[in-house]
């Protein structure tokens, strides 16, 4: 077990490194961060110029993957902007662990990527939470009721929430609960943010501020993840194994959670393992919508002004997610099926 | 570990987590929403305009902008002009004088030696400021005393006002420059602890908000209220939702379409403030590109007045703008002895029949000489804008005038010479289109000189309507280095005169901000310059 980990390891090397390389040369070609300042008077000619030697635009692509991968602490750069080499790189590259810095906060990137991730995890780990929850309680219900009413309603109101885009169902639950909520002297939820910036971070603040975002996430997927969980049941339910276990007068409740469900688990680990990864990337538009300060808001922010540090780690720690996290689907795989052997 | 225990710790971690953070101090605060986040707050390293609207409340600078747009005395006594000496006789000096007693946030004094070192920050090779301007147009910057800045140029510069906005604190950053050896990764530049604007520093959750606290030291006295907080909503829906909520004070950039919505609420204020944009038509009168029609100035006035654009700034509009006068409209520059052409469609149609203009072969299109007078008016694909071409197209065939509508894209509407694009290279008769000076609040443009027209020698003009006057040349040339503030606007008074006689620029609307204040605030004046110059004064009623 412990050489195939190592294996599978040493094989995503290779596979990270042609990432990186697409990724850099996808990511020059998305903008160019000195035209994308900001502002109603950008830079005059002349000083994009000197910004682009003194942050070395001016240079070929594949010189500016090397500074990225290796640093360029090894040959002179344009620390002044005239158009010669004149001082020692301060880069260390990737490879020794240094991102570069961001062209807009001028911060390392990792640590303005890091800044982020808690806020994501928090609103990313909820939401999942509620997916897998509530999809667990509808699709185990509706697997052991099928056609029923409740299997009808709950499926009926999955595919309705499924087939909604989420910019929809976010603006539509912030409309009832914070706007329409407040104008009829309810208690109502708050429109935007993480928590209220006068009142301060507390538990309180957090949690109603958390509410709709993370519902608007939730909402969609519990129908795709209950749906699964409900095909799966239906026909571990009616296989022989359950039936031998019924036989052996089994108590149902140990039948249908110890033998059914465990086997039921399978393919939802396989859809578990592949969203989690991407759970750090944060939700794009729900983050937009609520003002939630997470990872999909600085995606959408430092891609607008073609940050490339700060977008090739954010990218970069995405896929080293994805494929950490294979790996130990995989693993999982062979706790839920004894007969699944890895060698 | 059992399950149980997990999910219990991860609830414990997850309590932890979210409650970790500031819990704000009570008092009188006020929240200002911006859809965008500011990259930096020390002015070398941004140009964002709403990064540019937030240090302004961590730094004062000498001068700002009031109300009317006309300079405001903050860190120095008095505006520097011919009459008090503080500009030389020759232009080329400008002697700032500061208030006595000045002190940064932390108690430290504030003295010419920090605008000497603002000036060496910007120009030092060790930096790179994202633009230099205005400051390598400096000579030199002297500090003869504490209390006296001497800043020298090479020549008179008319724009001297851009020159420190705001003023760096070299106790603060000077040590940080010397040991790093370039001032661009400072802590303060995105945490100016240090400061001297109204408001201190406090806190900045990134992609949530920033927060300054009232400072005690600041020139004008202690603002009224305690904190300030800075919200940043990227979603137009969500920020609308947010200021109709409450959640936050103070909005800005809203579509004038939204505005009836918001003023519905009953607490929120709705006003227009100048941005120094005006949407206009542009004529076109170069001889080889334009319609010959174009070349006579009473059509062109035939044209400015068979347009109703009042019906637009009342009907599509919502009558919250009106039809600019001049390119200059709402700020001192602005000749107001002018008023915009009136909508009279008659005495249109006499101009036209005057300059020979008629419908001779009775087509119901004016003709002379052979040519039908058909004429191309060229925009962008911005909805309103062509909302506007139908209204015109209409109006002028009720005339005789036949409108040819052609739209862009942006990117290839605004093309330069060189990439073809087709304001540039003169492929219209007149367009429409919104724009500023170069370097509002400073009135210069570069828009109306002869030099500017783009040929294919010299690509790089920004004169699309190939106009020359050299009368005009001169009166810009004389602004350009008329550092007495007074003198300059009377001569901007003639030129706006000269460009509204020739009728080469014609405002449609006068293209302002508007600011959503929640009706809790008091005595704030908003301008579109320096939109928080007051904010000491402003109070919130409970």
């Amino acid at each position: 077990m412990g050489r195939y980990i190592i294996r599978r390891l040493l094989q995503a090397v290779p596979l990270l490194f042609i990432i990186s390389l697409v990724l850099f040369v996808l990511m020059q070609a998305s903008g160019d961060p000195l035209a994308t300042l900001g502002g109603r008077q950008p830079p005059r000619a002349e000083d994009r110029e000197r910004l682009a030697r003194q942050w070395g635009l001016d240079k070929p692509i594949l010189v500016q993957y090397l500074y990225w991968l290796i640093g360029n602490d090894w040959t002179l750069v344009d620390v002044n902007g005239d158009g010669t080499g004149d001082q020692p790189g301060t880069r260390l590259g990737v490879l020794r662990g240094d991102f570069g810095n961001s062209l807009v906060t001028r911060q390392p990137a990792m640590q303005v990527i890091a800044e982020r991730i808690p806020n994501t995890l928090i609103l990313m780990l909820t939401a999942e939470a509620l997916i897998i929850i509530f999809s667990l309680f509808i699709g185990v219900y509706s697997a052991l009721h099928p056609y029923s009413f409740f299997d009808n309603v709950l499926t009926g109101f999955s595919f309705i929430t499924f087939s909604m885009p989420i910019f929809w169902i976010a603006l539509m639950l912030m409309y009832i609960f914070a706007i329409r909520f407040k104008a009829w002297g309810l208690p109502y939820l708050p429109t935007v943010g993480m928590y209220d910036p006068v009142v301060g971070r507390t538990f309180a603040q957090v949690a109603s501020h958390l509410v709709l975002p993370a519902m608007s996430i939730a909402l969609i997927d519990i129908a795709r993840y209950s749906r699964y969980i409900r095909s799966n049941m239906l026909e571990v339910i009616n296989s022989d194994y359950i039936r031998t276990a019924r036989a052996k007068g089994l108590r149902e409740r140990s039948i249908l959670f110890v033998h059914a469900f465990k086997n039921a688990a399978l393919p939802l680990v396989t859809i578990v393992g592949m969203d989690l990864p991407l759970l750090l990337a944060g939700a794009v538009v729900t983050e937009r919508i609520f003002a939630w300060p997470g990872m999909g808001r600085l995606f959408l922010d430092h891609l607008n002004r073609a940050d490339f540090p700060v977008m090739m780690g954010l990218l970069m720690l995405i896929s080293v997610a994805v494929v950490v996290f294979q790996l130990l689907t995989d693993l999982v795989y062979t706790w839920l099926d004894p007969r699944i052997r890895y060698a | 570990m059992s399950l149980r225990r997990l999910v219990l710790l991860l609830v414990v971690a997850m309590l932890v987590v979210t409650t970790i953070g500031p819990v704000a101090a009570q008092g009188k605060s006020v929240t200002i929403a911006f859809d965008q986040e500011p990259d930096s707050l020390n002015p070398m390293y941004t140009t964002m305009t709403f990064a540019g609207y937030v240090y302004a409340l961590f730094l004062a600078g000498a001068w700002n902008y009031d109300a009317d747009l006309t300079p405001n005395p903050v860190l120095v006594s008095e505006i520097p002009s011919l009459e008090n000496g503080g500009i030389s006789e020759d232009g080329t000096t400008i002697t700032i004088h500061l208030k006595e007693g000045l002190l940064w946030s932390d108690g430290e004094p504030l003295t010419s030696e920090d605008f000497v070192f603002t000036y060496e920050m910007f120009v030092s090779e060790k930096n790179s400021p994202l633009t230099r301007d205005p400051y390598d147009k400096i000579a030199s910057v002297e500090a003869p005393d504490p209390l006296t800045v001497v800043v020298t140029f090479p020549e008179p510069y008319a724009p001297w006002l851009g020159t420190f906005r705001y003023v760096l604190p070299k106790h603060i950053l000077q040590p940080y420059f010397e040991t790093d050896g370039t001032l661009d990764n400072a802590e303060w530049n995105r945490a100016p602890v240090v400061g001297s604007g109204p408001f201190v520093f406090d806190s900045w959750e990134v992609g949530s908000f920033i927060r300054g606290v009232r400072n005690e030291n600041y020139v004008g006295g202690a603002p009224v209220l305690d904190t300030i907080v800075v919200r940043f909503i990227p979603d137009a829906e969500s920020y609308l939702a947010a200021l109709k909520n409450g959640d936050a004070d103070v909005g800005t950039f809203v579509a004038y379409s939204d505005i009836p919505e918001l003023e519905a609420t009953g607490h929120l204020n709705v006003g227009v403030y100048v941005s120094g944009y005006n949407e206009a038509w542009y004529m076109n009168v170069n001889p080889e590109t334009a319609h010959p029609a174009m070349l006579d100035v009473n059509v062109r006035k035939a044209l400015a007045m068979a347009f109703n654009r009042e019906q637009i700034t009342n009907d599509l509009l919502l009558g919250y703008t009106y039809p600019a006068v001049t390119y200059w409209e709402g700020t001192p520059y602005s000749n107001p002895d002018l008023a915009a052409y009136p909508y009279d469609p008659a005495a249109a149609a006499a101009l036209l029949d005057e300059a020979g203009w008629v419908d001779s072969d009775g087509d119901g299109i004016r003709d002379k000489d052979g040519t039908a007078l058909s004429l191309r008016f060229v925009t962008n694909t911005r909805q309103i804008r062509m909302d506007v071409q139908v209204v015109v197209q209409q109006a002028f065939a009720e005339l005789g005038i036949e409108v040819v509508l052609e739209n862009y894209p942006s990117d290839i509407f605004f093309n330069s010479y060189a990439d073809g694009g087709p304001i540039a290279t003169g492929q219209y008769d007149f367009a429409e289109w919104s724009s500023s000076p170069n370097g509002f609040p400073d009135p210069d443009t570069i828009r109306f000189t002869c030099d500017e027209i783009p040929t294919a020698d010299d690509p790089m003009g920004d004169n699309w309507q190939g106009y020359c006057n050299p009368a005009l040349d001169a009166l810009f040339a004389e602004q350009a280095k008329t550092t007495d503030y007074d003198a300059r606007v009377a001569i901007f008074h003639q030129i706006s005169q000269v460009i509204y006689d020739d009728v080469i620029w014609v405002g449609v609307w006068y293209d302002a901000d508007t600011w959503i204040l929640n009706s809790r605030i008091q005595n704030a004046a908003i301008n579109g310059a320096s939109p928080f110059w007051n904010i000491a004064q402003w109070d919130v009623t409970e």
